[in-house]
């Protein structure tokens, strides 16, 4: 049973292991990183070899490093357990309870109401609405916090948590959502420059990105692609942030709808959705159950989610949300790293 | 011959049946405990009224969850139809009806948009909060139809649906609504004028990625 999930209900996510003297090996270079963490994460390197994907057996220890969770946890010890305990606010529990059963329920470790996932599950989430009371329960941060869980231990899952939605995706999960609108734009100006084709065809039946990158993006694609790829890119994602959903999403588009070919068949904003919703996973997973995404990694060049996305922010700065529109001055920007 | 397309949304508070509903209603199946919705999915399903019109449905399913009213929100002004869910043993659900349809009708720019309220999940008789008059009475006091469903037991979903497209279609004919130049709420495409696929140039041409 791969990655915990019922293989009857999941025939992909057994596919792809590397070799065992692969895995052996690459274990054997985690391990010796994780014991001078620090020094190992100043070489250059480090992208490389989380592009290559970590050992499954080595994620409950790197991803806490990576991310800074592991950090935060050590400056704050006790702190989980206090708000673990903690009641919590009434209305959230009631919110979050509702979630809790629908979320992967074809793990074995969400499969029970009693089984240590959910309740795990509920703890955390509730931890966190405690930690961030004017944050609250986004329902997208279930799944998130779901497949943290079935890596690690609660108190580091929780602290992941904590740097995913702070560090990584600020304003993604909070209740004016302002963040996800705006990546929305940003990343149909990148597709206009990466894949024209495919950008001519969403404008022309107003298909709006948020149609599709809204569920890519807060679930960090953990609903969308087979569960091997989804790790391999939450390797690269916690190693290098959030241009690699933007990545990846482009990537996809433009399996979808980046050919004639394929936008024959689409002659309307369901036929065009429908497309976006059913890449066939074979194009989708590459060697070892990664990800043929990783072809794009350079080949894109750098579509700047650093620089470029800090400068439209910066454009849209004093205006509401929104209203900076497709005509943002950010077109003109130089996008390259 | 025309064929019409009508873009109906379903909208209510969490876990009241919405994907539920949907599901049932084009695919067939019931899933118990389906994934919260992030954002907005679709569906489509064609429907032909009586007299041999054919019409596709565009179903837009919505997140329940309040903060996501402000990515659902942009999708209701191109719907010409509107699904109000509750769900019958929640009563919050119910009372929370009435914000959904002033959400809905503050921000729709055309006069006449057609609801219809739903009390779902009709099959937990005994857990019932709501009585079939209350909701009746709702549904009288904003002008609108009243339908119980359940996805599970399969009872009235397609009814509902059935109800809705009707009523859009009578009132489309009566020139209740009037189709305007870039709102998708209705379609009519008239099949002569269509144009026959064209032929492209360089068929296998791909992105310049």
């Amino acid at each position: 049973m791969a990655f915990g999930l019922i293989p009857i209900l999941f025939p992909l996510s057994s596919l792809g292991q590397p070799p065992v003297e692969l895995i052996r090996h690459r274990e054997a270079r985690w391990l010796e990183m994780t014991s001078h963490w620090e020094k190992a994460m100043a070489r250059r390197y480090k992208k490389v070899l989380c592009r290559k994907g970590i050992p499954s057996s080595m994620r409950a220890r790197c991803w806490p490093l990576l991310c800074g969770g592991q950090s935060s946890m050590d400056r704050n010890l006790g702190k989980y357990k206090e708000l673990e305990q903690s009641p919590g606010d009434p209305q959230w529990l009631e919110t979050i309870e509702k979630d809790i059963h629908r979320q992967f329920p074809f793990h074995e470790m969400f499969l029970s109401p009693e089984g240590h996932g959910q309740r795990g599950l509920m703890q955390l989430l509730k931890a966190y609405t405690v930690y961030r009371p004017h944050e609250g329960y986004c329902q997208a941060q279930g799944p998130v916090a779901a497949v943290l869980l079935m890596h690690m231990p609660a108190e580091q899952a929780f602290w992941c948590l904590v740097q995913i939605s702070e560090r990584y995706l600020p304003g993604y999960y909070s209740p004016e959502m302002e963040a996800v609108l705006l990546d929305g734009e940003v990343f149909v100006a990148l597709l206009r420059r990466v894949c024209p084709k495919a950008y001519k065809h969403l404008q022309k039946h107003s298909v709006g990105p948020l149609l599709y990158v809204t569920e890519w993006f807060l679930c960090l694609y953990s609903r969308t692609l087979p569960f091997p790829t989804v790790l391999r890119i939450w390797d690269t994602f916690l190693s290098e942030g959030v241009k690699v959903l933007f990545r990846v999403g482009l990537v996809l588009v433009r399996l979808a709808l980046g050919s004639s070919e394929n936008l024959r068949d689409c002659t309307g904003v369901v036929e065009t959705l429908e497309k976006l919703r059913s890449i066939p996973a074979r194009l989708v997973l590459g060697e070892y159950g990664g990800v043929h995404i990783t072809l794009a990694w350079g080949k894109m060049g750098d579509p700047g989610t650093g620089e470029g996305r800090r400068r439209y922010t910066g454009s849209l700065h004093g205006e509401k949300l929104g209203k900076g529109g497709r005509q943002s001055p950010w077109h003109g920007a130089n996008l390259g790293p | 011959m025309a064929r019409h397309m009508f873009r109906i949304i379903l909208l209510g508070d969490s876990t009241v049946g919405k994907s539920s509903l949907l599901r049932r209603y084009t695919e067939g199946s019931f899933i118990p405990a389906p994934c919260p919705t992030v954002g907005v999915e679709f569906y489509s399903k064609m429907m032909e009224l009586p007299p041999g019109i054919k019409v596709k449905l565009q179903l837009w399913d919505t997140a329940g969850q309040e903060r996501f009213r402000c990515i659902t929100r942009s999708f209701y002004r191109n719907a010409v139809g509107v699904l109000l869910v509750f769900d019958m043993t929640n009563r919050k659900s119910f009372e929370h009806i009435i914000e959904w349809y002033h959400e809905v009708a503050s921000i729709q720019i055309m006069e006449k948009v057609i609801f219809l309220l739903i009390g779902h999940k009709s099959d937990l008789k005994s857990d019932c909060k709501i009585s079939t008059e209350e909701a009746e009475g709702l549904a009288a006091s904003l002008g609108i139809g009243f339908i119980e469903t359940s996805a599970k037991s399969n009872t009235n979903v397609d009814l509902a649906f059935e109800t809705l497209t009707n009523t859009i279609y009578e009132a489309l004919k009566n020139k209740e609504i009037d189709l305007q130049e870039g709102w998708d709420g209705v379609k009519v495409i008239h099949k002569r004028t269509c144009n026959p696929q064209k032929k492209r140039r360089k068929p296998q041409e791909k992105c310049q990625c």
